[in-house]
């Protein structure tokens, strides 16, 4: 039986008999891999980017709203605001062992704003600031002016389409008109409940997001004022939950319906809640898995190019070891050998370049302005600077990955060497 | 055909025909032909080029089968061994020196003179004895380090000598051994085949068309279109 040492020896030294070749060889295998790396990296740091600011522009990674909501939109479907401890003390126990980033109820609901110069119908946010800024990007969007402080009691923010639209600047007044919710049967004497209520309120401050449909139909009040005004005192539309990552959405939102399933109240991770985003991810995502398997498949070519050219200029010395009894099997397994070397040095230069150059986008991102003849402003919904993300599992699978392809694609050239016939591959003259 | 029989002779050939086909073209390269070859001969087989010298060692050394007639090599019927078996016999009987790139490149020369022991499974410690014996026989000890692109092509011939030699095989297939040489080493190439062949009595027929190497022969088999013209017993001019 042939020393299994002896085929590694061969096939080792075969590759050296041309190094230049052989490192532009394994340095093309690598550089694939490299990209795989790179390409993988910024496909999960901008998707988590995108999930991270869309969520915090929406109903964050988990939302907790009354029964039916999601489906009917109501505004009549609300919940107690103790709902909210509820939720926020048992986000903090020990059986969660999930510390959020933020909770923030918010009273929803759809209105007229008008100033001087003109009207527009708005979507309404109730918030309560702190718990606002802790979840919501939109805090952290503002242009002109301010957003609104804790305690404060009056007030609105709007986007900059909707400022522009109203002809109104920070300190402006406006009117907001809205129609309180239906009375329950019982509270049917209350006149006010129902009706059509106006307040007046004072511009805080004007953000853009970046986001069209934010920056011309949203507005943020405070969470009384929107009480108020809809005539519901102590109630909220949903609870929208910031996690430290996506990744957790879908166990939390099952855990906290376990652990509310008392309560009539529907608990949606995001991709549930936002399902056309949701829908954009995925085919954003099945679109990537079809670039880096055609990167991928530029490899494996690569690769059986490469073998089989080595194997094919080789004839010869495949006839004459045949001849001397080495078996079709044991040549199979030298040529196998010698490309599991390759491969070897490949993914090794691979790794060390793809994960140089993820150390580095990592740290400083790309920043795609460098790509844009215009002045991409910063507060894109996307942001324009990527960072990449490389869990040590998708690293170990994108290795794996191109290891196995070349295993696969070095049978050929491996079979085409066991192949040899004799005495036709002797003939040199 | 027959069956295995004793190794009486070390080669036997029964009316062994062997046709090429290309296309339509049918060109015969061996009829009819019968040869028997004593173990512990040393034995040239001549003719010119197309004469069917390649094809007839092709087929000894179990590398082609014959299409008809049969083949006895150590006592075993070529014609009915499976493909494994032959590279089994080739393995442990036989010995091949080619006309040139006789050597794995990228294995040094005592790798090289090694390598089929190593097919065999031999220990390292045995496959160094006995290639350094033959080594020094044959004074290459001090080049067993370099790879053949170091070595002349007569070293090389000398090392392919030593791989075929050293597993001990009853029979040694060489086709022109020395087509690549100069006179000077064809001569010193077949010195040492011949001093072999003598003190270890392994059987050696190789192919040649040079007049200076057939006088080296103690037999001389000529071919011509496929077929034996002379079948001679001679006084070899070997030293």
């Amino acid at each position: 039986m042939m020393s299994a040492f002896l085929l590694v020896k061969i096939g080792w030294r075969n590759l050296w008999r041309n190094p230049g070749g052989t490192l532009l060889t394994a340095l093309a295998l690598g550089l694939g891999l490299t990209f795989v790396l790179i390409s993988l990296g910024l496909l999960d740091g901008s998707h988590e980017q995108m999930v991270r600011n869309r969520v915090r522009y929406g109903t964050g990674h988990v939302v907790i709203q009354a029964q039916g909501y999601q489906a009917t939109g109501s505004p009549d479907l609300l919940l107690p605001i103790q709902v909210v401890s509820a939720t926020e003390a048992y986000l903090r126990t020990e059986a969660m062992k999930q510390t959020p980033r933020g909770v923030s109820p918010r009273l929803l609901a759809s209105g007229l704003l008008t100033s001087a110069a003109n009207a527009d119908g708005v979507r309404i946010m109730g918030v309560i600031p702190k718990a606002e800024r802790a979840v919501s990007l939109i805090p952290e969007r503002m242009i002109e002016g301010a957003y609104l402080a804790d305690g404060q009691e009056s007030g609105v923010v709007i986007g900059a389409v909707l400022a522009r639209k109203l002809a109104v600047k920070v300190g402006a007044k406006v009117v907001l008109a809205i129609q309180a919710v239906k009375p329950p049967a019982k509270d049917a004497s209350d006149p006010d409940k129902g009706e059509m209520q106006n307040a007046l309120l004072r511009v805080s401050g004007i953000f853009r997001t970046g986001v069209q449909a934010i920056d011309a139909h949203v507005i943020q009040v405070p969470l009384s004022e929107a009480q108020s005004l809809l005539g519901v005192p102590d109630r909220i539309t949903q609870i929208a939950i910031l996690l430290e990552g996506e990744g957790d959405s879908l166990t939390v939102a099952q855990r906290l319906r376990g652990q509310l399933k008392d309560v009539p109240v529907e608990i949606l991770p995001w991709r549930e809640s936002m399902p056309a985003l949701a829908q954009l991810f995925s085919l954003e995502e099945a679109f990537n898995y079809v670039m880096n398997g055609v990167v991928l498949m530029m490899v494996g070519l690569v690769i059986l190019n490469t073998i089989l050219m080595r194997v094919l200029q080789r004839r010869y010395e495949f006839g004459l070891c045949q001849a001397l009894g080495l078996r079709p099997v044991q040549l199979a397994g030298m040529i196998f050998g010698e490309s599991l070397a390759l491969t070897a040095i490949s993914l090794a230069l691979g790794l060390a370049l793809g994960l140089g150059a993820q150390q580095f986008l990592a740290t400083h991102g790309l920043d795609l302005r460098w790509f844009s003849q215009r002045n991409l402003p910063a507060d894109l919904v996307f942001d324009p600077i990527i960072y990449s993300r490389l869990s040590p599992t998708r690293i170990a699978s994108s290795v794996g990955i191109v290891f196995l392809t070349a295993i696969v694609i070095s049978f050929y050239p491996a079979l085409k060497a066991a192949r040899t016939k004799l005495p036709d591959a002797l003939k040199v003259f | 055909m027959s069956d295995d029989k004793s190794a009486e002779w070390a080669v036997e050939l029964k009316g062994v025909t062997k046709t090429y086909r290309k296309g339509p073209i049918e060109v015969p390269a061996l009829r009819r032909v019968s040869l028997r070859v004593a173990p512990g001969e040393f034995l040239a087989i001549a003719g010119s080029s197309g004469s069917g010298k390649t094809t007839l060692l092709n087929i000894i050394g179990g590398l082609e089968r014959a299409d008809a007639g049969d083949v006895f090599v150590d006592g075993k019927n070529l014609q009915l061994l499976s493909s494994g078996d032959l590279a089994r016999l080739r393995l442990q009987r036989l010995g091949f020196i080619f006309q040139a790139y006789n050597l794995l490149p990228v294995l040094t020369a005592l790798e090289n003179a090694e390598f089929i022991l190593l097919l065999q499974g031999v220990s390292a410690k045995q496959r160094k004895e006995r290639v350094r014996k033959l080594f020094a026989e044959i004074g290459l000890v001090s080049l067993e380090n370099r790879r053949p692109a170091e070595l002349s092509g007569g070293q090389q011939q000398r090392v392919a000598v030593v791989r075929a030699m050293v597993t001990e095989p009853a029979l040694i297939l060489a086709d022109e051994p020395t087509a690549n040489l100069d006179s000077v080493t064809a001569g010193a190439l077949l010195d040492v085949m011949g001093q072999l062949n003598r003190a270890h009595g392994t059987t050696f027929v190789y192919a040649t068309h040079d007049p200076q190497v057939m006088e080296r022969a103690r037999r001389l088999i000529r071919l011509h279109d496929g077929q034996i013209m002379s079948d001679e017993a001679r006084a070899s001019t070997a030293p």
